[in-house]
């Protein structure tokens, strides 16, 4: 196990998006005048920046909303970018890690909760992929759902790649003292990676345990229209 | 909440954008009410949807070169490869897209709402979704027929008829100015010449009658003819201009005493526009000159001329804008001569009907003829060019004088017609028939 870690150290990747493909999650929550307007969506950070005001434009104008948003809505997304674009020159680190995913959100009239594994250090793996077969599988009807998925996944990703990034500034910064090397991945990283070894350890099976069957599984729920609004007073109540 | 099931409907879908290729042409409506009208009126999710022609390429389960060429960057590089960016991610979206279009046609499809159900970044989703925006296979209602606007529509053809005419239109425009000098009483030039115009045409430099395009984001004016060329920079798209009116009709309607006026000016004076709109009084030349070419007995009163050079140029004039700018050309012909708003074609139309009728035919189709012979070497795209050259070919020969030129579309409803006639002939036969036997 300290070899895994120490391993792991020696050879930094450059920050990225875990994933196939380097998109980048943007979230965007603007209000103005009373008006709020919520979204989240996948964005490609080579994509030129004359895109970005293109896209508020759009959406500005799909939506019927009140022009103002077009450079709140620019500024919001291009803050994210420069961020994201701020990490890219770092290393980061991926060692054996396997992360826990949570899915946990609400599209419209449907309800997910599952959680699953994903390896990050698979830099091909694919959150769309992953949100089109899930609603294939659990045929989910609402077409939105799977951009959220796939959107909600690269989040946590994101998250982890740019604790991992902190984590590996860290690790340098501390690597002067030796010692103290192998407790920190556990302690820093705000996710903790599940321990393969641990895990399957002596059992040469790969199959969960049965008791570990209901965690894992996804719960889909469709709503009706009055739990949908009860749930939204509920949001708002808490987001305010 | 939409319901989309996983598997395509290529057999409900797929004969539609080939016969609405086919009988729905995005002129039609707009004119006379063709057979197809009335399927679009149907309520329900339709079984028929318009689809321009220059977009009758589109299959669900291909992807055609010209699409190739407009998105390379699901198909080219090494970025064709990754997961996010093949060609069946491309197939995915461009499918989802139009599906959902075509599951509520007459509600414009929003990109927003396109993005939000469609697993997948922003920025190439967007692109996709302008792709097929511009080429009209979604949000795409055919024109309803206000002449004025055809420009907008036009701007759509322009782009796609753009590469492959453009020569055509070069030669037309440039045949077109000798054509109107040589008549220096031309009443169509002569008071498009006479209107005072402060605009001057960055393309050509020529002061701009009529309408011109005006190009905010490069701030450009163009003289139509000079739009029409595509003789304008790189960059700009031609959807970027809005058409300008010079001259501002009072757009009222014209009375019959008014017409009556008019027509008895044009018996008396002629090519003399000034002095029938002096004779009409209260209307300009110009709204004399389009109002006379609107009215459908006009041709009557042009008289033939006896320029022989004249006479194959109008026909070479009236082919090439069919051929070269097949949309318009088949918009107008409808009810012939209707609109005068398209320059180019008010004047095709007024030097056809001055070379008078045989003459024109005898011109279209030697000019057709001609113009098959170039055209069998090509591709595809002008293989559809040289079927509708040859149905043009046909109805002239048969045409009993009265249309001035036939176009793929007058062909068409004339064949449809005799087609109808043979099928009642054939009824009524069969009625007989069965009448005998039963008799017996």
């Amino acid at each position: 196990m300290k070899s895994q870690f120490t391993t792991a150290y020696r050879n930094p990747v450059k920050f990225r998006m875990p994933t196939a493909d380097n998109l980048v999650p943007i979230r965007l929550d603007i209000e103005i005048d009373g008006q709020r307007y919520k979204d989240a969506f996948t964005w490609n950070p080579s994509d030129p920046d004359s895109e970005v005001i293109v896209f508020a434009k759009r959406t500005v104008k799909d939506l019927k909303l009140p022009s103002g948003f077009i450079t709140q809505i620019a500024q919001s997304i291009q803050s994210q970018l420069t961020e994201f674009r701020s990490y890219e020159g770092q290393d980061m680190f991926v060692g054996e890690k396997i992360v826990p995913i949570k899915l946990d959100l609400r599209v419209n009239h449907t309800l997910i909760r599952d959680q699953f594994l994903w390896d990050l250090n698979n830099m091909e793996s694919d959150p769309e992929d992953f949100a089109k077969n899930f609603c294939a599988d659990i045929g989910i009807e609402d077409p939105e759902v799977g951009p959220a998925i796939a959107f909600a996944i690269r989040e946590q990703l994101y998250e982890i790649a740019v604790q991992n990034v902190t984590s590996a500034k860290e690790i340098k910064v501390n690597k002067k003292g030796r010692r103290g090397m192998e407790y920190i991945p556990v302690s820093k990283a705000g996710v903790t990676a599940v321990d393969l070894a641990k895990l399957f350890g002596s059992k040469s099976s790969v199959v969960r345990k049965r008791k570990d069957w209901d965690v894992f599984e996804p719960i889909v729920d469709i709503l009706s229209n009055e739990e949908v609004e009860a749930l939204e007073a509920r949001e708002d109540r808490i987001a305010r | 909440m939409s319901s989309h099931s996983q598997e395509q409907q290529p057999p409900l879908e797929v004969p539609s954008p080939n016969t609405a290729a086919i009988t729905t042409v995005p002129t039609k409506p707009d004119t006379t009410p063709p057979p197809s009208d009335p399927k679009k009126l149907l309520p329900e999710p339709p079984d028929y949807i318009t689809v321009p022609s220059y977009s009758s390429w589109f299959r669900w389960n291909e992807i055609q070169e010209c699409e190739v060429r407009h998105m390379p960057e699901f198909f080219e590089g090494k970025s064709s490869s990754s997961a996010s960016k093949n060609p069946n991610v491309y197939k995915y979206y461009r499918n989802a897209i139009v599906k959902k279009f075509r599951s509520d046609p007459s509600k414009k499809l929003t990109f927003t709402e396109v993005r939000r159900m469609l697993v997948g970044d922003a920025g190439s989703i967007r692109r996709v979704f302008d792709f097929l925006d511009t080429w009209g296979l979604i949000n795409y209602s055919p024109p309803s027929g206000k002449p004025p606007f055809k420009w907008e529509d036009k701007d759509k053809d322009k782009d796609s008829i753009k590469d492959k005419d453009k020569e055509k239109e070069k030669e037309m425009a440039e045949l077109t100015p000798p054509a109107v000098a040589t008549h220096q009483s031309s009443g169509v030039a002569g008071g498009l010449n006479s209107r005072k115009s402060n605009k001057l045409c960055s393309g050509c430099k020529a002061a701009c009658t009529i309408a011109c395009f005006v190009c905010d984001k490069h701030d450009l004016v163009l003289c139509a003819r000079c739009y029409v060329r595509g003789n304008y920079q790189v960059g700009v798209n031609s959807s970027e201009f809005r058409r300008v009116e010079i001259s501002e009709p009072a757009k009222s309607d014209w009375t019959e005493k008014e017409t009556l006026h008019l027509l008895e000016g044009i018996m008396h004076y002629r090519d003399d526009w000034k002095r029938v709109a002096e004779h009409v009084g209260g209307r300009t030349e110009k709204e004399c000159v389009a109002r006379f070419i609107k009215l459908p007995f006009w041709e009557q009163f042009a008289e033939p001329a006896d320029m022989g050079e004249e006479e194959s140029m109008s026909g070479k004039d009236q082919v090439d804008a069919e051929s070269g700018t097949e949309p318009p050309a088949k918009r107008m012909r409808l009810t012939p001569l209707a609109d005068a708003s398209n320059p180019i074609m008010a004047q095709v139309a007024f030097l056809s009907a001055l070379a008078g009728v045989e003459v024109s035919e005898a011109a279209a189709r030697a000019a057709v003829a001609a113009l098959y012979d170039m055209d069998h070497v090509r591709s595809r795209n002008s293989g559809q060019l040289q079927a509708h050259s040859m149905k043009v070919q046909d109805p002239a020969t048969e045409s009993s004088g009265g249309s001035i030129s036939c176009t793929p579309e007058e062909a068409r409803i004339e064949a449809e017609s005799q087609l109808k006639q043979e099928e009642d002939e054939f009824l009524k036969s069969t009625a007989n028939i069965i009448e005998i036997k039963v008799g017996y």
